[in-house]
């Protein structure tokens, strides 16, 4: 018996391991197809493009994942997003990028601070607040502009788009750089420091995270507050390497992040998942788009992909704890030795009856 | 996401004063109310003209009437305590394709059709929501993409226009009236459906075994289960209303569209939520009426109304639409907190 | 009970993609190197496009009379009113006075085998008319065409850009989502080398310096003859006194946007100054949310609104019927921006008066045309336009079967 419960238990540590990196695994399997069978895949050009495709989408991602940790919902990334591009190009040409970038991003903030403010102090469902915080933000960003996007061709404008996009070294171009920067101080921040562990609690289990004296709504603004600086941060990259701003610039965005932050690992209830993995899971579409566009397949396909995936991952979960819903509580050794019990008394009763 | 519950009451807090009362029982119908008097106020004042005729009161119901067919379905996904049902717009557009392409079997066919493709859709939030207790939100955005790649797959990028699929022209007229249809020369056809369902609805919620059992599950899902109720039929029943009324409501936008199109029905997944949420009924579950979804439906109409006879720009009408709405869920929520009630 | 459930997943992805591979097909195109033999050119001057026909039965390629007359561009045009043609010169005229910096020059080896990268703006069933028309175009001439939509997305475009580059392809073919963003785009093929054509949608001025040519829609050209059509009209039922006219818009910021309302206001400030204008708004593309709009302007005009000119002749135009049926009115004027199916219907049923023939397949069949011309050698102008037609009850019946 004691042979069994060590093989038991190693087998247990593997599937736990493939169960809680299951996105890094599945990142590995869909760069290797991609890698074999898409053309030009491997190329440094195409790989670059992934990266660069991935920074705008990688940034809001951040912040949105701290936001599911803590329990929330964020419906309003993806007009933060546009809100900042608009913001930090509209800007330029009467105070500079160095004017309107810190303001493009500290505007990405106050909205967060004011959905974080209604969604702790007023008790609003988050998903109300954003929603509404959403449709009023595009009509905002539409009645400022007129209805115009805003691009800039001025000598200066491009010489910084083609700054924010030359690679440094293969891969990296400086806006991929600020992008891993931010994805890497996030992740020690949530996983090395106790500040950022408390996020963790608040989401998971917000009596015993206030009862233990932390400050709830405090951590909830936050998380509020650095969602709208992430999706600001990189609207305004975004914006400010194609040297243009569109009006619905970000909004596929939202259900983009929401896909991938999921399927990356970070649950709905709160408490669970990380920014690396959002990151990767945002990775992982990338390249898994990329490659259909490299097969040379219509939309449909990526359409189809990204809810099959999606489906995939949730009912995963909702099965997971299906199951474990049915044997909560349950002892399985001493289930066992109820079952033993019962032998004994059938053959017993089997013997005496003969 | 389970909001958690905190904090005691303390009766010292507790504001049952008349104001707190009444907006708590009619809550929409006082904006809608406040609605009507500042559009009276305008025209009187002479900013605006006609907006208290007749025509003018029909043509906002006229407006509302699909968004009112649509969310009145979507009430009873948010009253189970399930958010929203974001696989309602992809439905919507599935039912148009599948009805324009049934019509050459005739009109009742392609309804019959149509229906049946919200049952199924239905029945597959069901399963995975109220028996695998997957993610409302996430499940049925995923419903949501897979529907939208199972149409371009199955129709290739393409448009189908029912007077060409149709069998006879009979059956096109007929599809043609789902929409156009007017008693009296002036009552259309979606009005009708709009108000029978609100009222088959309401009583539904409020007088049948399964509203009260349904309001139970909103409330409170675990004690709802632990007292007999089946919760997973409940939220699966609530599940599949949706979809059917997403499938009315998908047929009469094809109508109107004259098209079967994969863009039919893109937005009204929000829009509907708006609605439901404006009309009173909590995304926590278990509380609201049916007849306040019409009433946040109407709300809806009104301000759009009175902000067009303005001249007020569309954006605009979006940024001000976005504002109302935090503000009646905040009075909302503000309200039920001072009279003890719902601690969201 | 984990185990089978994550095995399952990661099986499932690892076997989904490689069907998907093998279910989409190579499409992909190979740079066109195989093009270079001799004897091509002549070949490829030899083919005729001329015979090819579009669904509904005109012809594909209609080559252009005379090009439109371009007045000369006004020192400041935006300091005029906004109601003076010469407002929108940049917007109207953009490419007529390009700086053109750096296009490559033609190899004149014949188009024979060349590849092509087709990328228009998003999924719609005109783009894909106007691909079907691009396409019979390049098989004419046996090219390797690749279609590409981003799907109404500018991050997903610039990546098809970034990735179309990587290809090398002999010739890039684009529809900028937005005016505004195609500068950068066309910069950075430009600088890549790739020769480049721009169409359909009118980028913005900046963009014009970097590709060879802009081919498509004379979008403002058409509307000035649609309001002069529509005035008239007007003029015939109503008379000249208390006519108001509103306009219900595209999409903001693209270039139709501005030609089909501004256009009309423009033209009509001149050719019929008696017709004013009571209102413009961008319903978006919705009838219920037209329908809503169009009620509301009876409401509030009543009697003095006698015209309606459309952006879009389909979801914008039923709505603005159903609005008009309800209230019943049948004496407003109604003209809108062509032609799908549902808007000849309402032609041919009499409601709409008249609508502009854009032809989406000779949309994208000219771009292919101007690149094949290109690659044998001809002169290129800075701007085509596609041929000019207002479409009435008279002649409608000419235009079935539908592009789209």
């Amino acid at each position: 018996m004691n042979n069994d419960s060590k093989k038991g238990r190693g087998r247990e540590k593997t599937l736990t391991f493939i169960d809680r990196n299951r996105i890094f695994l599945l990142f590995g399997v869909v760069f290797l197809v991609m890698a074999l069978f898409a053309p030009r895949f491997m190329t440094s050009f195409n790989l670059t493009t992934i990266m660069r495709t991935t920074a705008m989408n990688a940034t809001a991602a951040i912040g949105f994942t701290l936001i599911l940790i803590v329990g929330q919902l964020d419906l309003s990334i993806g007009t933060i997003i546009t809100f900042a591009g608009v913001v930090g190009l509209g800007l330029k040409q009467y105070i500079g990028y160095g004017g309107s970038v810190p303001i493009a991003i500290l505007a990405g903030c106050a909205i967060g601070l004011i959905n974080g403010l209604l969604v702790a102090k007023a008790k609003i469902s988050s998903f109300i607040v954003t929603l509404g915080m959403l449709t009023l933000l595009q009509g905002a960003i539409y009645t400022i502009t007129r209805g115009n996007s805003i691009s800039l061709s001025s000598p200066d404008a491009f010489a910084v788009s083609d700054w924010l996009a030359r690679m440094i070294i293969p891969l990296i171009t400086p806006r991929v750089v600020i992008t891993l920067v931010l994805v890497g101080g996030f992740t020690v921040f949530l996983r090395l420091t106790r500040v950022g562990r408390n996020f963790y609690m608040v989401g998971g289990n917000r009596q015993t995270a206030w009862l233990s004296g932390m400050d709830t709504d405090l951590y909830t603004i936050v998380a509020f507050v650095i969602s709208g600086f992430t999706a600001a941060v990189g609207g305004v990259l975004f914006a400010m390497e194609g040297a243009a701003a569109t009006l619905n610039l970000g909004n596929t965005s939202l259900m983009y992040v929401i896909s991938a932050v999921i399927i990356g690992g970070t649950a709905m209830s709160g408490g669970k998942g990380g920014v690396l993995k959002s990151f990767f899971a945002i990775l992982m579409l990338d390249v898994l788009y990329n490659g259909i566009i490299l097969f040379g397949l219509g939309n449909e396909v990526k359409i189809f992909i990204a809810g099959i995936i999606l489906a995939a991952v949730v009912l995963y979960e909702a099965y997971t704890r299906y199951k474990h819903d049915k044997t909560v509580g349950q002892r399985a050794e001493l289930l066992k030795e109820v079952d033993e019990l019962k032998e004994r008394i059938k053959t017993a009763k089997h013997r005496a009856a003969v | 996401m389970e909001p958690t519950k905190t904090a005691a009451v303390d009766s010292r807090a507790l504001g049952e004063s008349v104001v707190n009362r009444v907006f708590v029982t009619v809550g929409v119908y006082l904006i809608a109310g406040v609605l009507l008097l500042l559009g009276i106020g305008l025209q009187l004042t002479g900013a605006i003209n006609n907006f208290a005729t007749a025509q003018n009161m029909l043509n906002i119901i006229d407006a509302v009437s699909m968004l009112g067919i649509v969310a009145v379905g979507m009430a009873f996904v948010t009253y189970s305590g399930h958010y929203a049902d974001l696989s309602v717009p992809t439905t919507m557009a599935m039912t148009g394709y599948v009805a324009v392409e049934m019509l050459k079997y005739g009109f009742f066919a392609a309804v019959a059709a149509a229906l049946l493709v919200g049952i199924v859709v239905g029945l597959i939030n069901a399963v995975a929501i109220g028996k695998f207790r997957a993610n409302p939100i996430i499940w049925t955005l995923a419903v949501n993409y897979m529907s939208m790649g199972v149409i371009r797959l199955v129709w290739v990028n393409k448009q189908i226009y029912p007077d060409m699929t149709a069998s006879t022209v009979r059956a096109s007229q007929m599809f043609d009236a789902i929409f156009r249809l007017r008693f009296f020369g002036r009552i259309a056809l979606p009005m009708v459906m709009m108000i029978i369902l609100v009222i088959v609805f309401q009583f539904v919620l409020r007088k049948t075994k399964f509203g009260v059992q349904l309001k139970m599950t909103g409330a409170a899902r675990t004690p709802a289960r632990f007292s007999g109720i089946n919760v997973e039929l409940m939220i699966g029943i609530a599940f599949v209303i949706c979809a059917l009324t997403a499938a009315v409501g998908g047929l009469t936008v094809t109508s109107l569209n004259r098209v079967g199109a994969w863009y039919n029905g893109e937005g009204y997944d929000f829009r509907a939520v708006t609605a439901v949420v404006i009309g009173g009924v909590t995304l926590a579950g278990g509380r609201g009426s049916i007849v306040g979804v019409l009433g946040g439906v109407l709300v809806i109409g009104i301000l759009n109304n009175i902000l067009t006879l303005l001249g007020v720009g569309t954006f605009s009408q979006d940024m001000i639409r976005g504002a109302i709405f935090i503000v009646v869920v905040f009075i909302n929520a503000r309200s039920l907190r001072k009279m003890g009630r719902d601690y969201e | 009970m984990k185990r089978p459930m994550t095995l399952v997943l990661v099986l499932l992805l690892a076997l989904a993609l490689p069907a998907a591979v093998f279910a989409g097909g190579q499409k992909e195109a190979a740079p066109g190197a195989a093009a270079a033999a001799a004897g091509n050119l002549e070949r490829s001057l030899a083919v005729d496009t001329s015979g090819l026909k579009s669904e509904d039965g005109q012809p594909l390629i209609i080559l252009q009379e005379k090009q439109r007359e371009v007045p000369s561009r006004p020192a400041n045009p935006d300091a005029l009113p906004e109601d003076d043609p010469l407002h929108w010169w940049d917007i109207e005229f953009a490419g007529w006075n390009a700086n053109k910096q750096n296009i490559p020059e033609s190899p004149k080896d014949g188009a024979i085998g060349k590849s092509i990268v087709f990328i228009v703006h998003g999924d719609h069933p005109w783009t894909t008319a106007c691909t079907l028309g691009a396409q019979k175009i390049a098989n004419a001439y046996n090219m390797k065409f690749k279609p590409l939509s981003p799907n109404w997305d500018l991050a997903v475009q610039n990546q098809m850009i970034d990735q179309a580059i990587n290809e090398r392809p002999d010739m890039i073919l684009l529809i900028p989502l937005d005016a505004k963003t195609a500068p950068q785009q066309a910069r950075k093929i430009n600088q890549a080398g790739i020769p480049l054509i721009l169409f359909n949608t009118l980028p913005s001025a900046a963009a014009m310096d970097y590709c060879i040519t802009w081919t498509g829609p004379d979008d403002f050209g058409q509307f000035r003859m649609l309001s002069r059509v529509w005035a008239d009209e007007m003029k015939r039922i109503h008379g000249t006194s208390g006519v108001g006219v509103a306009y219900t818009q595209h999409a903001p910021g693209g270039s139709p946007y501005f030609a089909r309302c501004w256009g009309p206001i423009s033209e009509l400030s001149g050719y019929a100054p008696w017709v004013k204008t009571l209102d413009k708004q961008a319903p978006g593309f919705e009838a219920d949310k037209t329908m809503q709009l169009v009620s509301d302007w009876l409401t509030r005009f009543g009697r003095d609104l006698k015209g309606i000119c459309a952006a879009d002749d389909s979801s914008q135009a039923l709505g603005i019927f159903e609005a008009l049926e309800k209230a019943g009115r049948r004496d407003v004027v109604v003209v809108a921006a062509g032609n799908s199916k549902v808007g000849m219907d309402l032609v041919k049923d009499g409601k709409l008066f008249a609508i502009t023939y854009q032809t989406a397949e000779g949309d994208g069949a000219l771009a292919v045309q101007t690149a094949a011309d290109w690659f044998n050698g001809k002169e290129i102008p800075p701007v085509k336009y596609l041929p000019k037609h207002i479409i009435t009850k008279a002649d409608v019946e000419d235009f079935y079967p539908p592009q789209w």
